[in-house]
């Protein structure tokens, strides 16, 4: 279905335009990406990074109302609940970058019955728009998930976009799937300003990722810590030719461990932590190389800027940057603790809390404790049924690459016991080979 | 899986005290109280005889009763695993 929504007047490339983009290992500049026609208002699940990168691109450029997305994440009854609110559902491959063949999208998933508001043929510009009229310049996001099922976020690329001060000339490296707050960070700063140049990752090179990075010169790194774990496992010796002068950690909550491993490898660079998401946008950056942010930060009141509060263990956001209708106060589902002059994120309140007997753990600072042990690359901590205390702490270890000998379940009790309160200490401590991620780089969810 | 001999959820015991730094006596009638065999302890040996037999144990079928010695706590979880 390809439903042109060229607006000639509207038209005008972003700043970033002639930024370099690096993908399948090509180098080409957003302008020379392929002009698409997209139906209005469409839900593009891209099955490239290629076809991504030019409908973020031809959002930039023409504002047509967009939700993109993956096939992954994707499921048919999403599906059918875009439909149903209003959108044209459209897939998007790389034949999109074959402008001759006219071929820019197709109808999605014909075997599921159809799009009902099915288009002509390519270039047909048959006219059909959604069920509803479009919102000129409305970006819709799909929350990541890890606060149950995905749901539409309502944005603009200005909300999107939360880097404004002229930053130093840098190549990053884009990890993540396309349509994620995370992915749209990094693609809006490439491209709203020039110098912020983008090597994109496909999911099957991300275990790779070291060597495509150090041959296309990226210096700059935003990933999760899970994303940063799974590096340090596979080849530490890879990521420290990289030569990155910036390195992100963000979605999930950062411990010192991982700060600290990734100082002891780059020593002069900047490391950074974000809080951000797609409700509240990036509402904490701190870049000081300690896990939490200073506890003098909350309820500070200035404009311009996110206000942080804790209401009983939860971390309560009030930002400029935050989604459609989610202005005021937003309740995270994020844990916090104040532990001596930091706040502390553990984890989701719905996950992070361990009631053991009676007695409240926080399966973040217990997994905080696993990963601070030199032989640990990462760890996961839940609440396990168990008999006269309801629930009790268990915990699944990958054993660092370079550890002789991995540290027996007895010794880790023993690390865990000496730094923990009893009811705290995982009992059960399971051992396995690879640290597990998911598509959008996070593990613990 | 098949269920767990006395002997050798005994070993499962020892093996939960002597990752505390502690020993399991021979004696059945080893009072739990003077071995410092506590709840969290007793939880955590049940966990262990769920993952060696793939089974969960129903700990809501028979009526708790008086657990006071090692030997109450073996007997107690032979019972458990043929609810």
């Amino acid at each position: 279905m390809t439903v042109s929504t060229a607006r000639p007047a509207a038209t005008r490339e972003p700043a970033g335009a002639d930024n370099r983009l690096v993908v399948g290992g090509v180098a080409v500049s957003w302008r020379d990406l392929p002009e698409l026609s997209l139906p209005e208002p469409a839900a593009v699940l891209a099955h490239s990074a290629r076809a991504a990168l030019a409908a973020a691109r031809h959002h930039a450029v023409h504002g047509t109302e967009l939700l993109l997305g993956t096939p992954g994440r994707v499921d048919p009854v999403m599906r059918a609940e875009l439909r149903a609110a209003g959108f044209i559902v459209t897939a998007l491959g790389d034949h999109g970058t074959r402008p001759d063949e006219g071929v820019a999208a197709d109808r999605d998933d014909p075997a599921a019955g159809g799009d009902p508001d099915g288009g002509g043929p390519a270039g047909g510009g048959s006219g059909s728009g959604g069920s509803r009229p479009a919102e000129p310049g409305r970006l819709w996001l799909l929350t990541s998930g890890s606060t149950g099922r995905p749901k539409r976020v309502g944005h603009t690329l200005d909300s999107l976009t939360t880097v404004r001060g002229a930053q130093p000339e840098r190549t990053w490296l884009c990890p993540y799937a396309p349509g994620s707050y995370a992915w749209w960070q990094v693609v809006t700063l490439s491209l709203t300003q020039p110098g912020q140049h983008l090597v994109v990752v496909e999911p099957d090179e991300l275990d790779e990722w070291p060597v495509l990075a150090a041959a296309h010169g990226v210096d700059a790194v935003s990933g999760t810590p899970t994303f940063w774990r799974r590096t340090l496992y596979r080849d530490a010796a890879a990521l420290a030719r990289v030569p990155l002068r910036q390195l992100t950690l963000g979605g999930e909550p950062v411990d010192q461990a991982i700060l600290d491993q990734l100082r002891e490898l780059f020593p002069a660079a900047r490391i950074s932590w974000i809080y951000a998401s797609s409700e509240v946008g990036a509402s904490i950056v701190v870049h000081d190389g300690r896990a939490g942010f200073p506890v003098d930060w909350l309820d500070r009141d200035v404009p311009g800027r996110p206000t942080l509060s804790v209401r009983g263990d939860e971390l309560v956001i009030t930002s400029p940057y935050h989604g459609m209708g989610l202005d005021g106060p937003v309740r995270t589902g994020d844990r916090v603790r104040v532990v001596d002059d930091r706040v502390l994120i553990t984890g989701r309140l719905d996950s992070d809390e361990i009631n053991v007997g009676g007695s409240k753990v926080s399966a973040g600072l217990v997994r905080d404790v696993l990963t601070a042990h030199p032989r640990l690359a990462w760890a996961r901590v839940t609440g396990r049924r168990a008999p006269l205390l309801g629930r009790m702490v268990v915990a699944e270890v990958v054993p660092a690459p370079d550890a002789a000998e991995p540290p027996d379940e007895a010794a880790l009790v023993r690390w865990c016991a000496d730094r923990l309160p009893d009811h705290a200490v995982p009992r059960r401590i399971r051992v396995l080979t690879e640290i597990p991620v998911k598509e959008t780089l996070k593990s613990d969810v | 899986m098949e269920e767990l001999s006395r002997a050798q959820i005994r070993d499962l015991m020892a093996q939960v005290l002597r990752n505390q730094g502690r020993a399991l006596p021979d004696d059945d009638a080893a009072q739990l109280r003077e071995i410092g065999f506590r709840s969290l302890d007793f939880s955590e040996l049940a966990l262990r005889v769920e993952d060696e037999t793939g089974e969960e144990l129903n700990f809501d079928a028979p009526g708790l009763r008086r657990i006071a010695t090692v030997g109450d706590v073996l007997d107690f979880l032979v019972e458990l695993q043929r609810q």
